[in-house]
């Protein structure tokens, strides 16, 4: 079990080490920079700006050297803490990141967990009432829950809340907390906004999930042991659940890994459309800008979200199912 | 007893293939294909869309980039009955002065009738059809949108029906290259085994570990802004398939591998059947209802893929039409909140998507009914 | 068909006011799937009589686990008992008790199950739970039925591992299912179902999936227990010899009816019907010359929706008579001097005294859920 551990880790640092290349490579592709744009905003405001000058900028964020050296550089600083530079903000980019990936780290969690506890029992309740009018209204609602891409439903929703609401269901917090400090009021005040990005983000994987977990639990239901349990004289709920979801979870689990991608990728445009200060419009903006190491960081920091959380999940699946805990 | 069980398994079995006859694998596929009623929902209205789309010059109106001042943000035309004939009523435009912005009022006592297959704006369908004949008109300066117009005075309907174009294809150019990819890949992985299959399945490990949304805003952004729209379209179709063959590789190396496990494969082998034939004439075959149903299901999400990169900006960019970038319009909820008829486009990509679910369920289903 | 029988079986529903563990009385069992009504069981009835080992002797599809599903009430969906009785007598002094008068979901239902009637199944390696240890699992119906406190629980759970003859008991206990070969898990589900000391034990088909030397340990372990515990067993098997090992008497089903009833020695000695006879002949033995074939039943069970009029086995039958067989359907009579052998077969007098001429429908069959 340590020897699997310790190989997991290993391996989970060459794949944050080979995405850390691959981002690197990409950013740096479009030809210009934010440099390029300071550069520019400079001369609009104060005329002239010299070449030395201008070498000097480049020398200070290292862009003279060569693309090999830079992400050298960039990746040994990454180790201790430090991102680089934000030319746009002007400010160490680790200093602009860490708050909006905590926001990021929070919603997905929530969302997940959101889309777990309303996906179990609904899939259950669908799949032990199969053929049944909720059974059909429940897989309806999957299909068109999967069909509806998240920044869509985040749009709709913005969009009820305005005109029949009259509220404006943007933001993580109502105007007067938007810059306060972190206090009591501005807690419940966030509690009071967060559901509606949550439920958004964890929509689609609700819908994914509540099928998966249905089609799960009918073949689970096929299985000798469900009828071992029965006529041991167990009650048909506790067939149900200690019996039957608890092996119907496998498949849900190990599906975790590959729900995480889809999670991230729906809370980025969420945070979008619904302009949460999360990672998702910073770094729609550092690719706007081309922002460096702005946009390389935060691709990275989502990596190694996606693949902690796939360590996570692995050992999830261990935990519950004693056939994967041997090997 | 074992001997007359035997007996009586061998029996019915030859009673069952009795009672089918000899409807070969393909037809039982789509007998059991025609049985789902959403399937063939989904074959149907799918049909529908695509027609749509290619005939979108004759169905639209008017062209998709026609602009015009005077109907800036009008709301979708009334239609009314007016002598027999199905009429509009002209509308009439005033500033309103305390905020200065449009308000448009009909004026039905002048209605204008609709004509149906009457000439409009020119256009060629695939550089072949050469027409100027539109399934419905009204004759100007009297206008009819059906859903509506945007902030420069287009007929929404007819840029749906134009975008749906880039939207409903882009997935397909995409999943096209992708399933290629994978298919080859996969079966490569899977038939050879070894290391080969490790580096494989390391890398694809490594670009599922990517978060997809961010990848693709990455390579999107690193496009130039001023580059054709063919060329994006081509470009972006590709970027959406670089993440999507993964997914479809891993499931092909899956069937593959219990493929060549099979007798069969070790008979072909044993008989002196070069690699190639073995994968050409038993594993390909084998797997080919496989990998188009996978193909099938991994459409929408390229489509959806492409109205999230053209929602944000990355996409397609104006003067390009695709839903996404129509949707790009309805990003500032101030405007939507005034003009939801913005958000039409949005049932169009839900519907499209929702009849290739239907699809790819059934297709699976009757491809693989114990799955 | 055989709903409307009249006289001759119904003298027979009525408790026999013997000491009988469990009557079966008239059963009609019958599986509503979309493609029409399957007829698993038509009209079945036996009596175990207490400390009796009872065989069920057919082919696969006779409806022979339907009938132990049905003493649980555990036939599944879309099968229904829509008719007659099965009276359980648990201790030698109770009064029988219909318990198809229970609801399948009720109190009552549950504590029969496991508690006075324990069931073990065909596939060991399926029939436990793979995400609980086997104590747990056992430990689960003693905290149900017997006792509340689980320290207890779990001594009589080491005991009754310990008592079905598993090494180590304590650890096996506390070990999860895919630990355990096949025949430890055979082991351990007869620990469990023995764990509240049933007066009725439901086998179905306990051995078949196990190799002979296992299936020998296991079927004298069973022999073993019953006496030490004086239960009776119902031995569902297809397998003529474990009959011949385990049971004192034995019914034989051919689609949804019992055949011939008799003692083991009357089946093995003197069997009347023609079906026993065949079973009985294809069984391989020593002193079969080389060479000589072993006979087959000719034919296979008929499908489930396909007809049969008459006796459902005068399509195989060597003994076929032209004009009774396939016309009338045979009532169970006793054979002359022996009322405690009955056959259902026209080549013995009295049994066209049931003259009910088969009516067009779907014959008797075999249930998707049964064996």
């Amino acid at each position: 079990m340590v020897n699997y551990i310790i190989r997991r880790v290993l391996y989970m640092i060459v794949t944050v080490f080979f995405i850390s290349i691959i981002a690197f490579i990409l950013i740096n592709l479009p030809p210009g920079s934010a440099l390029d744009a300071q550069i520019q905003r400079l001369r609009q405001q104060g005329g002239d700006i010299s070449m030395q000058q201008i070498n000097d900028l480049k020398e200070r964020y290292g862009l003279n050297d060569p693309v090999y050296v830079q992400y050298l550089k960039w990746i040994g600083g990454a180790i201790h803490g430090d991102f680089g530079q934000s030319f746009t903000y002007n400010a160490p980019v680790g200093e602009l990141i860490w708050s909006r990936i905590a926001v990021s780290v929070i919603l997905s969690l929530f969302a997940l967990i959101f889309a777990w506890v309303v996906a179990i029992p609904v899939g259950v309740y669908s799949a032990t009432h199969r053929y049944t009018v909720p059974d059909y209204i429940v897989t309806v609602i999957q299909f068109v829950g999967i069909a509806i891409p998240e920044f869509l439903l985040a749009l709709l929703l913005l969009v009820f809340a305005a005109t029949v609401l009259h509220m404006d269901a943007g933001g993580l917090n109502s105007q007067q907390f938007q810059n306060a400090p972190w206090s009591w009021a501005k807690l419940m005040d966030t509690i009071k906004h967060i559901w509606i990005p949550v439920i958004v983000i964890g929509a689609g994987s609700t819908a994914w999930l509540t099928r998966v977990m249905r089609a799960n639990l009918l073949d689970v239901l096929n299985y000798q042991y469900v009828q071992t349990a029965r006529a041991k004289g167990l009650k048909e709920n506790v067939v149900i659940w200690k019996h039957a979801v608890r092996n119907a979870l496998h498949p849900l689990i190990m599906s975790l890994g590959t729900a995480l991608p889809t999670l991230i990728s729906g809370e980025v445009i969420v945070s979008i459309v619904l302009n949460i200060p999360s990672d998702g419009p910073l770094f729609l903006a550092s690719l706007q800008t081309k922002d460096m190491y702005l946009a390389i960081t935060f691709v990275l920091l989502q990596s190694v979200l996606l693949v902690v959380g796939n360590l996570l999940a692995d050992f999830l699946l261990a935990w519950a199912d004693p056939r994967v805990r041997l090997e | 007893m074992a001997a007359a069980r035997g007996v009586a398994a061998e029996d019915v079995k030859r009673a069952k293939k009795k009672d089918i006859g000899q409807t070969s694998q393909w037809t039982l596929m789509r007998r059991r294909f025609m049985q789902n009623k959403l399937s063939v929902t989904g074959v149907i209205g799918l049909a529908i869309m695509y027609f749509l789309v290619l005939f979108a010059p004759f169905f639209a109106p008017y062209a998709p980039d026609d602009q015009d001042s005077n109907n800036q943000f009008q709301a979708p035309t009334s239609i009314k009955l007016a002598n027999g004939h199905f009429a509009v009523c002209p509308m009439v435009q005033k500033l309103n002065t305390s905020n200065f912005t449009w308000t448009y009022k009909p004026d039905c006592n002048k209605s204008e009738p609709i004509q149906f297959f009457a000439p409009g704006f020119s256009y060629s369908i695939l550089g072949i059809l050469h027409s100027n004949i539109h399934l419905f008109q009204v004759k100007p300066p009297t206008k009819i949108y059906i859903f509506g117009a945007d902030d420069l005075g287009r007929d929404v309907l007819s840029r749906i029906l134009y975008g749906g174009r880039v939207s409903m294809t882009i997935g397909l150019v995409g999943v096209t290259i992708s399933t290629v990819m994978g298919a080859v890949l996969g079966t490569t992985s899977g038939y050879f085994g070894g290391a080969i299959d490790n580096v494989m399945q390391r890398v694809i490990e490594l670009l599922l570990s990517i978060p997809t949304l961010s990848l693709f805003m990455a390579i999107a952004a690193a496009l130039p802004q001023d580059m054709s729209v063919i060329k994006r379209y081509f470009l972006i179709s590709i970027i959406i398939s670089i993440i999507g063959w993964t997914g479809l590789a891993r499931q092909v190396r899956g069937k593959v591998l219990s493929y060549s496990q099979q007798d069969y494969t070790a008979a072909a082998k044993l008989a002196g059947a070069g690699h190639m034939r073995i994968i050409l004439t038993h594993l390909v075959p084998n797997s080919l209802s496989h990998i188009i149903v996978v193909a099938i299901l991994a459409v929408p999400a390229q489509i959806l893929a492409e109205t999230s990169l053209s929602f944000i900006g990355l996409g397609m960019l104006p003067p390009a039409v695709s839903w996404g970038v129509l949707l790009a319009a309805a990003q500032q909820v101030q405007v939507v909140e005034q003009h939801v008829w913005l958000l039409v486009p949005a049932a169009f990509v839900i519907i499209t998507v929702t009849l290739y679910m239907f699809l790819g369920d059934g297709l699976r289903d009757a491809v693989d009914p114990y799955s | 068909m055989a709903e409307t029988i009249p006289s001759a079986q119904s003298t027979e529903i009525r408790p026999t006011g013997e000491d009988n563990v469990i009557e079966v009385l008239d059963l009609h069992v019958h599986f509503f799937t979309t493609l029409g009504v399957v007829r698993a069981l038509n009209g079945v009835t036996f009596k175990i009589p207490r400390g009796r080992v009872l065989g069920v002797v057919g082919e696969s599809g006779s409806g022979k686990s339907v009938t132990g599903f049905s003493i649980m009430q555990l036939v599944q969906h879309p099968g229904k008992i829509v008719k007659g009785q099965i009276l359980l007598k648990a201790r030698k002094d109770d009064q029988p008790i219909n318990i198809l008068k229970y609801d399948r979901h009720s109190q009552q239902m549950r504590n029969i199950r496991g508690n006075e009637v324990g069931m073990i199944f065909q596939e060991p390696m399926t029939s436990l739970n793979p995400s609980y240890t086997v104590g747990n699992q056992i430990q689960e119906a003693i905290l149900l039925h017997q006792t509340p406190d689980k320290d207890e629980a779990w001594r009589r759970t080491v005991d009754i591992l310990r008592r079905v003859g598993m090494p180590n008991p304590e650890r096996i206990a506390r070990s999860y299912p895919h630990e355990l070969s096949g025949g430890m898990r055979q082991r351990a589900m007869i620990a469990m179902a023995l764990s509240c000391t049933p007066s009725l034990l439901i086998a179905d088909e306990p051995t078949t999936a196990l190799d002979v030397t296992t299936e020998a340990q296991i079927l004298d372990l069973m022999r073993e227990l019953q006496k030490d515990i004086g239960m009776s067993i119902m031995f569902i098997t297809h397998n003529m010899g474990v009959v011949a090992q385990m049971c004192d008497e034995v019914v034989v089903m051919y689609l949804g009816r019992i055949v011939e009833r008799a003692s083991v020695e009357e089946i093995f000695y003197d069997p009347k019907h023609p079906y026993t006879v065949a079973l009985l002949r294809s069984i391989p033995r020593i002193g079969l010359s080389k060479g000589e074939k072993l006979e087959v039943i000719k034919g296979g069970v008929p499908d489930s929706y396909s007809t049969v009029t008459g006796c459902p086995f005068h399509p195989r039958c060597p003994n076929f008579m032209p004009g009774i067989c396939d016309k009338v359907m045979p009532a169970e009579t006793p054979i002359e001097g022996n009322p405690h052998h009955t056959v259902r077969c026209h080549l013995y007098p009295g049994s066209a005294a049931e003259a009910e001429v088969e009516t067009s429908g779907l014959a008797p069959g075999t249930a998707p859920a049964a064996s």
